[in-house]
Formats: C-alpha cells, sequence, structure tokens
C-alpha cells in the first residue's frame, strides 16, 4: 500500500512537473539589422533577424514561428495589426532536426508614430507552451503627411485655373 | 411634280394615324395643307421629309422615296418645323455657318449677311441666340431652312410669332421664291390669311385623309361661297349704285354688308366700285370664303 | 468639314465654352482636390504605397470620366429633342452613324480634358515615381474604351426612352451597378457570380489593371483579356448607340 502511494506520488509528481522540466524545443534569438535607421520615421522600413533553432536532442515537428508587434505608449498600449506593415508574418518548419537553425527576416514597414515592442514566438506539436524571443523595443517619428510642395499647389490650383476660365467666359460674356 | 403622294396610309402600332391622304405639287406652287388639330398635318410633314416611313400608299419628293433616300432628299429640301430650336450659345452667323457647313456648304460672311437680310434680322449677327425674341427665332428659322437653295421649302406655321409687317415681309420672301425661283412651297398654318395671300392650291386633311384638294377659286366656285365684307360709305351715296358683282345684304346707317360671289376676284368687284364713282370710306372683310369653306368641310367630316 | 467633325465642335465648344460644361469640369476638379488632400492627410493612407494611392487617383478618374460621359449622353438625343433642337439636325444631309460619332466627339473632348486636368494630380500624389508612367498611359490605354462606352450607352438610352431625366437615371443605374463589386470588396467578389461579374465588367477591367500594373507592376502582355472586354463594351455601346438613333421615332 505505501510503495503503491509512493509510486503514483512520484508519477504524478513527474506530469506534473513535466512541463516545467521540459526544455523549450526551440530557440528564437531577435535581434535589429544594424542598417536599420537610427532614428525612424513613420513610412521607413525596418529589418529584424532571427535565428530560429533547436537545441535539444528530440526533433521539433509542425514548428511555427510569427511576429508580433504592440504598441506600448503609456495609455495606448495596445496590439497592432500588422496588415499594413508587414507582408511576411510568420515561418513554418515541418520538422526542425536537433541543432538545425533556421534563418528568418522580418521587414516591417512602420505605418504609425508611437513606441512599439516586437517578439518573435513559436510553437511546436511538442512543447505545450509557446516560446518566445526577447523583445526589441523601437520608437516611431511622426512624419508630416502632407507633401505640401506637391499637393497644396495642385489640389487648389487647378480648381483656381477652372474657376478663373468661368470667370473669364462670364465676363466677355456680360462686355459682349 | 416636286411631290407626288397617292393614297398614303400611315399606322402607328395598331393606330391608323393617315387613312388616305393625297396631294400633289408642282414646281413654283405654294400648297397649303389645312386642317384641324390631330387631323394628320404633321405627320404627312414627317412622311415627306423621311423621318417616317408609310405602311401604305405611294410618295415621291423631288423623284426619291423619302423613307429610302433621306440623306439625298435632305440635301434638296429646306424645312421650317413648328418648334424651331436653335443653339442659344451661338450668334445668328455662326448658327448658319455651321448649319450649312452640315450641307457641305462654305458661306462668306457677306452671304450670311445677305441670308439675314433676307429674312429681316440685318444688324443681329453678333447678338447671342439666346437674346432673340419668338419673331426673331422664327425669321432665324426660315433662313436656316433656305440655307441649301432648297427646291421644296416645307414650312409649319412660319409666321408664327410675327407681328403684321413681319408675316408680309416674310411673305413676300415666300411669292418671290416661288415666282421668280421655282421653289415648290408646302405650307402648314391654321392663318387663312396667309393661306389666301400666298396659295395656290390647298389641301384639307381631316381625320388623317384629304377631304378637299385643288386650287382656291376652284373649291370656292365648287362650294359656292361668296365672301363677306362691311363698307363704310359716305353719307347720301344710294346702293343702286352698287356694281352687279357686289350684292348687298344688310344695312345699317353708313355700314353696308356685301358679298362678292367666289368667282370674282375681290380686286375687280373694287376697280368696278372705283369706276362707279361709289364713295367708299372703309372696307372691311368679315369672311366667308376660304374661312367658310373650311368650316363646312371639317365640321361636315366631324359630323360624319 | 464633315458633319461629324461639325457635330463634334460644337458639342465641345458647348462642353467648353457655357457655363454649364464649365461648372461641371469646376465640380470634378474640386471632387479629385478633395480625394487628393483625403487620400495624403489620412494617417494610415499617407502610408499606403504611393503606388497604391495612384490606383485610387486612377479609379477615381475613371469613374468620375465616366459619370461626365453619362450626362452628356443622356442629354445627347432626347436634350436636343426638348429644347427643339433636334429636328433640324434630323432633317440635315446627316446619317445617324454621323450624329451619333460627331455627339461623340464632345464627349472624347470631355475626356481629354479630364484626363489631362487629372495628371497633375496623379503626379502630385505620385510623389515615390513607382510606376508613374505606366499609370498615366493606362489610364488613357484603359480609361478612354470604358468612359467612351458609358457615353455611347447614354446615347443610347437618350434615343430610346427620349427623356433626359429617364437616360440619366438609368445611366447612373447602370453605372453604379458596374461599379459596385469595386465597393463590395474582395470577399464578395471571390463567389462564383462575383467572378463572372468581375470577367465582364469593363469597370473591373480597367481597375484590376491600373492594380495589376501600378501596384503589382505587371506588364501590358498580361492585361490583354481585361483590354478586350473594356474594347468590346466600346464596340456594343456605339453598335447600340447607332442603331437606336436610326430607329428613332419622330
Amino acid at each position: 500500500m505505501k510503495k503503491t502511494v509512493i509510486s503514483l506520488l512520484l508519477g504524478l509528481s513527474l506530469l506534473g512537473l513535466g512541463n516545467v522540466w521540459a526544455a523549450d524545443s526551440v530557440s528564437i534569438s531577435l535581434t535589429p539589422d544594424p542598417t536599420n535607421p537610427p532614428s525612424p520615421q513613420m513610412g521607413d522600413w525596418l529589418k529584424f533577424h532571427s535565428v530560429v533553432g533547436n537545441p535539444g536532442a528530440q526533433a521539433a515537428h509542425g514548428v511555427v514561428a510569427w511576429i508580433s508587434l504592440v504598441q506600448v505608449d503609456p495609455g495606448h498600449e495596445q496590439p497592432v495589426d500588422l496588415e499594413d506593415w508587414s507582408a511576411h508574418k510568420a515561418v513554418t518548419e515541418a520538422v526542425l532536426q536537433p541543432g538545425q537553425n533556421v534563418k528568418v527576416e522580418w521587414p516591417i514597414r512602420l505605418i504609425q508614430a508611437g513606441a512599439y515592442r516586437v517578439v518573435i514566438s513559436a510553437v511546436d506539436r511538442e512543447t505545450g507552451h509557446v516560446m518566445t524571443s526577447p523583445f526589441v523595443d523601437f520608437q516611431v517619428r511622426r512624419k508630416p503627411v502632407v507633401e505640401s510642395g506637391r499637393i497644396l499647389p495642385v489640389a487648389f490650383g487647378i480648381p483656381a485655373l477652372v474657376l478663373g476660365v468661368l470667370a473669364w467666359r462670364r465676363y466677355r460674356g456680360r462686355a459682349s | 411634280m416636286l411631290v407626288e403622294i397617292r393614297e398614303l396610309k400611315l399606322n402607328l402600332g395598331s393606330h391608323v394615324v393617315l387613312r388616305n391622304v393625297n396631294l400633289t405639287l408642282e414646281k413654283g406652287q405654294v400648297y397649303g395643307l389645312l386642317g384641324p388639330n390631330g387631323a394628320g398635318k404633321s405627320t404627312t410633314i414627317s412622311v415627306v421629309t423621311g423621318l417616317r416611313a408609310p405602311t401604305a400608299g405611294s410618295v415621291s419628293v423631288l423623284g426619291l422615296d423619302p423613307a429610302a433616300d433621306p440623306i439625298q432628299l435632305h440635301r434638296r429640301i429646306g424645312v421650317l418645323a413648328e418648334q424651331a430650336g436653335f443653339y442659344d450659345w451661338m450668334s445668328a452667323s455662326d448658327y448658319l455657318r455651321w448649319v450649312a457647313g452640315l450641307y457641305r456648304i462654305t458661306l462668306s460672311q457677306a452671304e450670311i449677311a445677305r441670308q439675314l437680310e433676307r429674312v429681316g434680322l440685318e444688324g443681329k449677327n453678333p447678338a447671342l441666340i439666346a437674346t432673340y425674341s419668338r419673331g426673331m427665332r422664327q425669321r432665324l428659322g426660315l433662313a436656316r431652312a433656305l440655307i441649301n437653295q432648297p427646291e421644296l421649302l416645307i414650312l409649319d406655321e412660319p409666321t408664327n410669332g410675327l407681328d403684321p409687317r413681319g408675316r408680309r415681309e416674310i411673305h413676300d420672301v415666300l411669292l418671290d421664291l416661288s415666282a421668280n425661283h421655282g421653289v415648290g412651297i408646302l405650307l402648314c398654318t391654321h392663318l387663312l390669311d396667309d393661306v389666301d395671300r400666298l396659295c395656290t392650291r390647298i389641301g384639307i386633311i381631316a381625320q388623317g385623309q384629304t377631304i378637299l384638294e385643288g386650287t382656291i377659286a376652284d373649291l370656292l366656285s365648287a362650294q359656292n361661297a361668296a365672301v363677306r365684307y362691311r363698307l363704310r360709305v359716305e353719307p347720301g351715296e344710294a346702293p343702286d349704285r352698287l356694281p352687279a358683282d357686289i350684292i348687298l345684304r344688310a344695312r345699317a346707317g353708313e355700314w353696308w354688308h356685301v358679298e362678292i360671289p367666289s368667282h370674282i376676284e375681290p380686286a375687280s368687284a373694287w376697280r368696278q366700285l372705283l369706276d362707279a364713282n361709289v364713295r367708299i370710306d372703309e372696307i372691311h372683310r368679315e369672311g366667308g370664303g376660304l374661312e367658310d369653306l373650311y368650316m363646312a368641310v371639317t365640321e361636315a367630316k366631324e359630323a360624319a | 468639314m464633315n458633319p461629324i467633325a461639325l457635330i463634334a465642335r460644337k458639342e465641345s465648344g458647348e462642353l467648353l465654352m457655357s457655363g454649364r460644361g464649365l461648372a461641371w469640369l469646376l465640380a470634378l476638379s474640386v471632387i479629385m482636390s478633395a480625394l487628393s488632400l483625403l487620400l495624403v492627410s489620412n494617417t494610415e493612407l499617407s502610408l499606403l504605397d504611393n503606388a497604391q494611392v495612384v490606383y485610387m487617383v486612377m479609379g477615381t478618374v475613371t469613374a468620375l470620366g465616366a459619370l461626365l460621359a453619362v450626362v452628356l449622353g443622356s442629354d445627347a438625343v432626347a436634350g436636343e429633342q426638348e429644347r427643339g433642337s433636334l429636328m433640324p439636325l434630323l432633317l440635315a444631309p446627316v446619317t445617324p452613324s454621323q450624329f451619333v460619332f460627331g455627339k461623340m466627339g464632345g464627349q472624347v473632348t470631355g475626356w481629354v480634358v479630364m484626363y489631362l486636368l487629372s495628371l497633375p494630380y496623379v503626379w502630385a500624389v505620385g510623389s515615390s515615381g513607382q510606376n508613374l508612367a505606366q499609370s498615366v498611359a493606362y489610364l488613357a490605354l484603359f480609361g478612354t474604351p470604358v468612359v467612351l462606352g458609358f457615353g455611347f450607352l447614354g446615347i443610347f438610352l437618350s434615343a430610346r426612352l427620349r427623356s433626359v431625366r429617364a437616360a440619366l437615371l438609368t445611366s447612373l443605374i447602370i453605372l453604379m451597378l458596374l461599379v459596385s463589386p469595386l465597393l463590395l470588396g474582395p470577399s464578395l467578389r471571390q463567389s462564383v457570380i462575383g467572378k463572372v461579374f468581375d470577367a465582364v465588367n469593363p469597370f473591373s477591367a480597367a481597375v484590376n489593371t491600373f492594380d495589376s500594373v501600378v501596384i503589382d507592376s505587371q506588364p501590358l502582355a498580361m492585361q490583354g483579356t481585361r483590354l478586350a472586354v473594356t474594347l468590346v463594351w466600346l464596340v456594343l455601346t456605339a453598335a447600340f448607340a447607332i442603331r437606336s438613333v436610326r430607329k428613332m421615332e419622330i
């Protein structure tokens, strides 16, 4: 009886500790590209590099790694929909062999000004939790959005031109 | 023969619009097409001008079948429709020059000025058509109809909107065209005075068919229609001094109500008055003649 | 000068020299200005690829061109009749096809003026310069048959319905119908009916070409089917217009 209880307890604890003790099957790094602008503004492109590797002894199956972006401005914390920011949102690997590394580039276009945090997440079929890379924070400066040098002269000039022709025709009509 | 229509029939869907229209117009003639509203005058005009094809009957205009060869026909005719629309933002001379271009005719400024002078619009060239009165538009419409020196002129109410002087001027133009240039004129009008003055032949249409056609003199004579006048005579004149051709119907003081039989030209009757030294101060026409003929014929048709 | 050129010159003069025609062009230029300012002042939109902004402007110019075309076309026959100026034209030695092509001459002038007015806008919003030359060329190549086709459609309806109001209303409904796929969005256009409609719709053909060429940098060779759709649209509407004028009853 005593042996049975001890064995049962040991088994349960092993089960319970399995997830804590099981090492991440995938390791992910995240580094900004050295050519990224030091003070990026809206419209700029940033590139991040990841290495998704398998440090373990077992192969990892069905690996999916994806990029996430959150805005961290105080009072405006929110996840960012990457629809317009990036066309390259995830990579998959059917099998990641032990010791295999996959290099991934993550280009994103800076759509909106603010403070942001980017992280790469990954899951595989066996591990029961999400594995993440370290964060990288960056700041996006606001850019003047109306290229007044081009738009304003056209937007106001063309209607003014047509109005001028209209007025000239009216004047000529009255004069004759 | 400029225009020859025989037993013209036209159906619009199941509705019979023209049943039996007959019309002949010779070169240099002025033909008056009369009839009540809705009789089929405008529809007949639309067939003559090739805008509608007849259902039955034969139509020949300038030797052409209007339905088969409208473009050729349009080169040789001029039309003044009842509703004469223009481009108000143009001047009269610009408009006439543009219309002439449609006929492949190039007009000089002098020629345009002559065309406008002919219809009484001299000096109106620079003004926009938008400023024109109704009468001026009518005159411009006539100038447009004459732009290609047509062999046949089709006029629908040509003196609409004109004052008596204007009407007389247009009459003179039309009489000159028919008498001196051999232009055949098909005149659609309700003004019997115009018909009296201009037309050599008339046709009366009612309910889609021709009920009377011929020269005015023949028709009046056949109908035995007399023309009535009111004369204001000098005091002391006696009715027995009236010539035999003038029949006294009634007297009221200095006013004598007389009739002249249809076969007597009024001018001849007045000449007889002058020869008889009858002193007449005023002559007023009261009716009869063509008007009585028209009323009698159209009322009879409606009653039938 | 032949009747087509004469009528075309009259129509062009009426469009450009009359207050009404110039007021139309003023309204269209104000719409283009508002759109340009809207596109580049919106925080998110301003960061769209400039090519996409150019694509939007091209689509708008084509739609506005089609709108002007149906307005002019609806007036072409019924308007002349209502003003009493149709009869003299029909009684002149002018064939139905000369009449229709003459009227279209005015439409061509309207479209050319609109196109030229739109070029500064296309240049101003396409500041990155991606495919700017192609956008100018394709707006002419695809916009022209689509817009003129709507002009012919307006003339056809004007001659058939004999009322400016009725012709304009019907033309606008057809225009809205053909523009609708672009308003519905991509998901609805993926259904079977949506795909078929997209394939035969001349407006879709033009706008999808703008997308392919200006944004995706596809070559002309890949736009053959869409070009054929716009040309078939132009030819069919022209044929219907001429036939309806020929069979017009006075």
